[in-house]
């Protein structure tokens, strides 16, 4: 096989790989910015970023953990550059509103509103863990904590939205 | 013994943790057990609330942004419509295929030693469905729909986790076959069942099939990849 047949088998391959974990990227980047059309441009940037240093990629199975860290660190990268004002969540969620509706139940969507307005440290692990499927040891590894501070981190984020949510939390136990 | 706080402790911050201790304590402690069911249920909305939808034509691939030559507009048809009729001669090639590959033999076969599996229609507990799932370090998005059956059963060498979803089209037996690496999607027709295997990077591969009643290929497609979008793999 010749080498342009090569590349164009190489970025076939990769393309189809960002395809099929589309889904998944843009939702973590969602929670990550609470901004789909930011999200977008940092998946889109990411990708980019993803094909440059394809070669730092051994093991295929291991891209969706790779690629999230990419967009973590592009995410970072967009936030140092455009220097955003003090997030008002407010007005993130009331510009979110017609995806944060679109689910079918009421008590989903209040859910989405609270996910929006836990602090980034509580958000993050939260979102890694449960739409991620991290284990507490890769949550700690992508985020350079300490596994116990991601378990504190974890329940906190829990106990904040359950007592937004309406839920009974009288039985939920005190750090 | 493990006390209340140090139990709740742990599984608030995660919901799904298998260790042995904290599964002893639950079992001991009827109060912890109900709080688990309840915190269970909320972790169903949570994982419900992040999966927002994700709009379906946002161009997030790589090279959008820098295709140095478009192909012009009769290319573009040809090539799609080129395209479309090579898939649909792969898919429909492969439907049609006999005789039957042998895994999706031996996922048929299996079928027959479990015949009461597919007349329940209730939920599954969702610890019981857990410890189903947890050697395969998986678990499952409630988007899957109604687990009405979890058995782990023994499968060419392995234990391996057999559900029945309860879909639009009626229930849907999938069977997480994470030992079985396919090399691509295999429909498949054979002894009243259609379904299809599909192969799920680094995990191996999941089956998944239905009593044949008329469904379409397209439609034993469409709840393979549901049914694969809302695994969650834990190792």
């Amino acid at each position: 096989m010749n080498d342009a047949a090569g590349g164009k088998q190489r970025r076939a391959r990769f393309q189809a790989l960002c395809q099929s974990l589309r889904p998944d990227l843009l939702r973590f980047a969602f929670w990550l910015c609470r901004d789909r059309a930011l999200a977008e441009d940092v998946v889109q940037e990411s990708m980019l970023r993803a094909w440059k240093a394809r070669d730092s990629l051994q093991d295929e199975s291991a891209a969706k953990p790779w690629l999230l860290t990419i967009i973590r660190r592009e995410y970072a990268r967009t936030f140092e550059r455009k220097r955003f004002a003090t997030v008002d969540v407010d007005e993130l969620i009331a510009k979110e509103e017609p995806l944060l509706a679109a689910a079918e139940e009421q008590d989903v969507s209040d859910v989405r509103a609270a996910i929006m307005k836990l602090p980034d440290e509580y958000r993050e692990p939260l979102v890694l863990q449960v739409l991620m499927g991290y284990s507490t040891a890769e949550i700690a590894r992508e985020l350079e904590l300490s596994a116990p501070a991601v378990l504190t981190r974890l329940f906190r984020a829990r106990r904040q939205l359950r007592a937004a949510c309406g839920v009974d939390t009288s039985q939920d136990p005190q750090e | 013994m493990m006390e209340h706080t140090q139990y709740r402790l742990a599984i608030m911050a995660d919901p799904h943790n298998a260790d042995a201790e904290l599964r002893a304590h639950r079992e001991a402690c009827d109060e912890c057990r109900a709080f688990t069911e309840q915190l269970l249920k909320f972790e169903s909305r949570l994982e419900r609330a992040m999966r927002v939808d994700i709009p379906s034509k946002a161009d997030v691939l790589p090279f959008a942004r820098a295709r140095p030559h478009a192909p012009s507009a009769p290319r573009r048809w040809l090539a799609l419509a080129a395209s479309v009729l090579l898939g649909a001669a792969i898919v429909g090639g492969v439907w049609l295929s006999l005789p039957q590959p042998s895994l999706a033999a031996a996922v048929v076969a299996h079928m027959a030693g479990e015949p009461g599996a597919w007349q329940r229609t209730e939920a599954v507990p969702q610890l019981e469905l857990a410890d189903v799932l947890k050697d395969s370090k998986l678990r499952l998005r409630p988007a899957a729909g109604i687990v009405s059956y979890a058995s782990s059963c023994a499968f060419r060498g392995h234990q391996v986790p057999h559900l029945v979803v309860q879909s639009a089209a009626g229930p849907v037996t999938v069977m997480v076959l994470v030992h079985e690496s396919a090399r691509q999607v295999t429909p498949f027709a054979s002894e009243g069942y259609r379904g299809t295997i599909v192969p799920v990077p680094g995990h191996g591969s999941i089956a998944v099939l239905m009593r044949d009643s008329g469904i379409g290929a397209d439609e034993i497609q469409r709840i393979a990849a549901q049914v694969e979008a809302a695994i969650v793999w834990t190792g």
